[in-house]
């Protein structure tokens, strides 16, 4: 999570988007699956966490349930639709994950910012926090934070974004402290802007690629950590459908009924690698203001 | 250089400091009472009032904590009651296994994951490239707890290779440590391989080609030592992040390591003990990136002669 | 399911492969690969995978109520009285007890002739001073004995004294170890090698990983004939079963249901359930408006299809209860079984004048009961009533447990002494505050049966206590639990225990 620096060039003008081969949309496509299974699928597939039927657990992908239906793929230990419960999850994964990165982004752009411009006292100040947030393991505090606490989803996005926000101040830093020499700013300064408007006006403009390429990476990092989370048992109440608890759950049966911890595996893991490539296209993009 | 090993070292008492403080807050912001832990639901008013002073929580906050302070100072990190044994004690206990760990990880990840990186990168696009990259995002987007167990069941139930779970000799090692590797290999391959590609479009690297150097000569001759420079870096804070960060692995494979002792002693609401090894882990991790630092400005004669 | 099976399979090979080539680079690294540690039982080696870490041999201090120190103590040192594996109190140190006559004394007659292993003798001074020990350490264990006192009659007679009848000593004696006499508070070097008069002595001690024992040569009972015993802990129980699997470990106890088919298709293990003193235990917050009423109690009671769930969940280690104590526990008497009613139960809480609208807050604290408690809520939401699980931290459940911050409490709850005083006798009384419940009646017998040594008459007393329990339903009683264990067929003479701290002392390796 941490060690990135950036060295921003100016932002890459061209459109080179025509020339892309197509090949390179895929994980761009994918992602926006997800969030479409995560947003509609809730209202398309019908699933109540709380809803348990003994009769059907452990049932193998494809088998009839009891009340008739066809699990595509399988139930767990308590007889519950694996398929709704990968659906559902998504809506979680998307959730958590959009509000950690959205939370720790907030936090990160405006300190980082805001030290990169400033510098003086709050640049110190801010370097002293890193320091200290860094010589914790990020998953050690994050497993501190949630097992210390009352289970909500609130304490897991609070958990996870502890030490997310690091990498969004370091790298926001960075440019405000290399966009603050430009001529246009001093101009800006000359004229008396006030350095709150210079900083939203004419610096924080400059940090949204790299942010964003950032952001989709964190948003893997932290769809994988509540797995982690949810496999040592702390972190989200019982009732909230995550993929992580259907993975933990399933942690047991892995040898005999490995579709309950394997199949959700797969769907974070295919979300997760493309929305790597993502960031990873969006980082060449913006990030470092070359191409692959 | 020495300036800035004293800088450093200061910085590194200041990140004690703010560790320490920080987890004090926390684990005292956090619900439930050590005494309840430890004497269970049967006890008496008059046993928990007894606890409570002898382990110094019938005083206000702020005094607990000057005095752990004090006592950090003189280097006395307190009786764990839970564990009837010094805190610290139980703390270095736990050391010798997650250093075997970390260590092992991080040979696996720096051999692999820079072989994978120079690979990729000393022709960046082309397919050896795609299949790397390819390979490092899929090996950081599996649970570890996943892999974990499916290594378990495949190389200690179905092959027999390896034992599952334990210490004791260097077979027990290798299951977790390529677990715990994984997602670090894919770090170092990906940076290895972005940092030697930006090098390689280095002015004097056109020069070195120009000289008639073969593409080897180049890369390892010149590209790679300057692309290593963030590498090392970013070692040097995984490293520390292996530290106390293995807890999942440590609890797949039985492994006795610091990480695990900190989330067991949250739980038991173990002051001392969150304390001490937090201390530990923060000690650790700021020495592995002072030396990290020394490393990179090994590598790089600018920082060395104070040039950046 | 052939076909998925077939796709399972293939998943792991294309794994294998992958992973092998790190494996392949480690091989390089290590020594030889395969053969591994633990397990050759023929040679008198027994190794067992131990659920809980024995963080402490101490066993009167802060852990001294915790599993692993239970399991190690009970090895190296020996106890006045102590549970046989069927849970009634056999002697150990003490050949023979009685109680006074208002039973507020105990009177044990020592055996003669003890020693430690250090050879020095075990007298009634070591007995006095170890009670001592754990009364001033103040652990968990202390507060079985609240204003006890013990006092020494003889070299071979010691009587213990506590300020109201309790006839529940012997029972609860099961959790008291006797030391040598000056042992300190925190007493690091005795602990590294402690000095005990039980079967077994430390031959090395790594806390929370591993112990080992070997047989104490001064035991004055049937010697082990196991050279070596090892404890390892293996938190996780995937790797856990692994381990049985393998042969890394002999014996395994606490096994799920789910994980015993595989364990029993296994030829060369041996699984076999043992009834237990832990009772699935739902208790109703009766001092809150909703639950106040006992016919509400009953209803959401007789609205959980409890046979289902345990027949689904613990074929093999539950039972459903009939009795708010299992039936090892002296005190036990069946009660007529809670019919699964979900109609009537709908229409005895309109009728009573149930808020439906109000969400129940069902706190449970470990993740092996999640699917229990999921499947309970399940059940209610069927007939209206709205439960929210609260699975909560071990500290801030037992806190929130004390301060009644709950309306359904789940707890796997265990009777260690085997006797039904310091379950029903110690809980259900106005006086503890436990559940909200409170009734004169109860509290009456209650403590008239442990004012009495007669078994007979204390049977009877808990009997009609156990009716009123059941009756007014103070909480749900679902299931009796049986502990699953599951042991290396060579291992000859090992003995399921019913609270699940296996005796080696008697285990054989069997081979030749």
């Amino acid at each position: 999570m941490a060690g990135i620096t950036v060295a921003v060039e100016k932002p890459a003008t061209t459109p080179r988007r025509a020339r892309r081969p197509l090949l390179s949309r895929v994980p761009a496509l994918v992602v926006g699956c997800y969030l479409l299974v995560a947003v509609v699928g809730p209202m398309v597939i019908h699933y109540d966490p709380v809803h348990t039927s003994l009769e059907d657990r452990l049932l193998a992908p494809g088998s009839q349930v009891s009340g008739g239906g066809t699990a595509w793929l399988g139930t767990d230990g308590l007889g519950r639709d694996l398929l709704a419960q990968i659906v559902y999850g998504a809506r979680t994964a998307v959730l958590i994950g959009v509000s950690t990165v959205a939370l720790s982004c907030l936090v990160g752009v405006l300190l980082g910012a805001v030290a990169g411009y400033f510098r003086g006292a709050a640049d110190a100040v801010l370097a002293r926090i890193f320091d200290v947030l860094l010589a914790f393991p990020a998953i050690l505090l994050a497993i501190v934070i949630a097992g210390a606490f009352e289970r909500s989803v609130l304490l897991v996005v609070v958990a996870l974004s502890a030490t997310g926000w690091i990498t969004f101040a370091r790298v926001t830093r960075g440019i405000a402290l290399s966009v603050r020499e430009r001529p246009w700013v001093d101009a800006a300064r000359v004229l008396g802007v006030p350095g709150r408007t210079i900083l939203a006006r004419h610096v924080l403009p400059f940090t949204a690629g790299p942010v964003v390429a950032l952001a989709t990476l964190e948003f893997a990092l932290v769809v994988l950590a509540e797995a982690g989370l949810s496999f040592l048992g702390i972190g989200l109440p019982p009732s909230t459908v995550s993929w992580g608890q259907t993975i933990a759950n399933g942690k047991e049966y892995l040898e005999t009924q490995w579709w309950i911890s394997t199949l959700p595996g797969i769907a974070l893991s295919l979300l997760i690698v493309n929305v790597g490539i993502l960031g990873d296209q969006l980082t060449a993009r913006y990030g470092r203001g070359r191409t692959d | 250089m020495i300036r800035m090993i004293v800088h450093r070292l200061l910085i590194g008492v200041f990140v004690m400091w703010g560790a320490a403080s920080l987890i004090f807050l926390v684990v005292r912001a956090a619900p439930g009472d050590p005494a309840t832990v430890l004497l269970g639901p049967d006890a008496t008013r008059s046993q928990l009032d007894q606890l409570h002073a002898s382990l110094g929580l019938d005083r206000p906050l702020g005094a607990q904590y000057l005095s752990y302070l004090g006592d950090v100072c003189r280097l006395d990190f307190g009786e764990s009651h839970w564990l009837g044994r010094p805190a610290m004690g139980a703390v270095l206990d736990r050391l010798p296994a997650t250093i075997d760990l970390t260590v092992t990880a991080t040979v696996i990840a720096v051999i692999v994951g820079l072989t994978l990186g120079m690979l990729a990168g000393a022709r960046p696009g082309g397919l050896l490239d795609r299949v790397v990259s390819a390979c490092t995002i899929a090996l950081q987007s599996f649970p570890t707890f996943w892999i974990g167990i499916m290594l378990v069941l495949v190389f200690a139930l179905t092959l027999r290779l390896l034992p599952s779970s334990g210490v004791g000799s260097p077979q027990h090692l290798v299951l977790p440590a390529v677990t715990l590797s994984f997602p670090f290999v894919a770090i170092i391959a990906r940076l290895t391989r972005t940092s030697l590609a930006e090098t390689m479009r280095e002015s004097y690297i056109q020069t070195a080609r120009s000289k008639g150097l073969t593409e080897r000569q180049v890369l390892f001759g010149h590209a790679l030592r300057n692309s290593l420079i963030p590498v090392v870096t970013v070692v040097g804070v995984q490293v520390g992040a292996l530290v106390g960060g293995a807890v999942i692995v440590e609890n797949v494979f039985a492994w006795p390591g610091l990480g695990s002792l900190v989330v067991e002693a949250v739980a038991n609401r173990d002051y001392t003990v969150v304390q001490g090894a937090t201390l530990l882990i923060a000690g650790i991790v700021v020495v592995l990136n002072l030396m990290a630092d020394l490393l990179v400005a090994q590598l790089d004669p600018r920082i060395r002669t104070g040039a950046v | 399911m052939t076909s998925t099976r077939e796709h399972g399979r293939s998943r792991l090979i294309r794994l294998a492969t992958t992973a092998a080539a790190g494996a392949a680079l480690l091989a390089a690294c290590t020594t030889t690969g395969g053969e591994d540690g633990g397990g050759s039982s023929a040679s008198g080696d027994v190794t067992v995978a131990g659920t809980y870490p024995i963080e402490s041999l101490d066993p009167h201090g802060a852990q001294g109520a915790s599993t692993g120190t239970q399991l190690a103590a009970q090895e190296i040192f020996s106890r006045l009285v102590k549970p046989a594996a069927d849970g009634t109190p056999e002697g150990d140190l003490a050949t023979s007890w009685k109680a006074g006559k208002d039973v507020t004394s105990w009177t044990f007659t020592l055996r003669s002739g003890v020693t430690f292993s250090d050879g020095s003798a075990l007298d009634a001074d070591d007995v006095i001073a170890s009670f001592q020990r754990m009364i001033a350490l103040n652990g968990p264990n202390a507060g079985n004995f609240p204003g006890d006192t013990m006092t020494k009659v003889s070299a071979t007679e010691v009587v213990l004294h506590s300020p109201a009848p309790d006839a529940s000593v012997p029972g609860k004696l099961g959790t008291f170890y006797v030391l040598p006499s000056g042992v300190g508070k925190d007493d690091t070097a005795f602990f590294n090698h402690p000095v005990g008069s039980g079967p077994f002595t430390v031959d090395a001690f790594t806390p929370s990983q591993s112990l080992v024992l070997v047989p104490n040569t001064k035991y004055q009972g049937t010697k082990p004939t196991l050279s070596k015993v090892t404890v390892r802990n293996i938190p996780e129980l995937a790797s856990r079963m692994t381990a049985l699997r393998t042969g890394e470990v002999d014996v395994a106890w606490g096994i799920p249901d789910d994980q015993l088919a595989s364990l029993k298709s296994q030829q060369d293990l041996t699984v076999k359930t043992v009834p237990s003193s832990a009772e699935f235990t739902m208790w109703f917050n009766s001092s809150i408006p909703a639950l106040k009423d006992a016919k509400v109690r009953r209803a959401i009671w007789q609205a959980v299809d409890f046979g289902t769930i345990v027949g689904k969940l613990y074929p093999d280690t539950g039972k459903a209860a009939d009795a708010p104590v299992t039936s090892v526990v002296l005190g036990h008497a069946a009660q007529p079984a809670v019919t699964y009613d979900p109609a009537a139960a709908k229409a005895a809480l309109t009728a009573a004048g149930f808020d439906f609208s109000k969400k129940l807050r069902l706190q449970f604290a470990n993740d092996e009961f999640k699917p229990f408690v999921q499947a309970v809520v399940s059940d209610l939401q069927k007939v209206g009533v709205q439960v929210e699980p609260l699975e909560k931290e071990q500290a801030v459940f037992t806190e929130d447990l004390l301060a009644l911050k709950w309306d359904i409490n789940f707890q796997q709850l265990a009777t260690p002494s085997y006797d039904a005083a310091s379950n029903l006798g110690r809980l259900y009384t106005c006086a503890a505050r436990r559940m909200g419940y409170c009734n004169k009646q109860l509290d009456g017998l209650l403590a008239a049966a442990g004012a009495t040594a007669d078994k007979q008459r204390r049977t009877d007393l808990y009997a009609r206590a156990s009716r009123i329990i059941w009756q007014d339903a103070v909480g749900m009683y679902p299931m009796s639990v049986s502990i699953a264990y599951a042991w290396n067929s060579d291992l000859k003479g090992f003995v399921p225990d019913a609270s699940g701290l296996p005796d080696f002392a008697t285990v054989r390796t069997g081979g030749s």
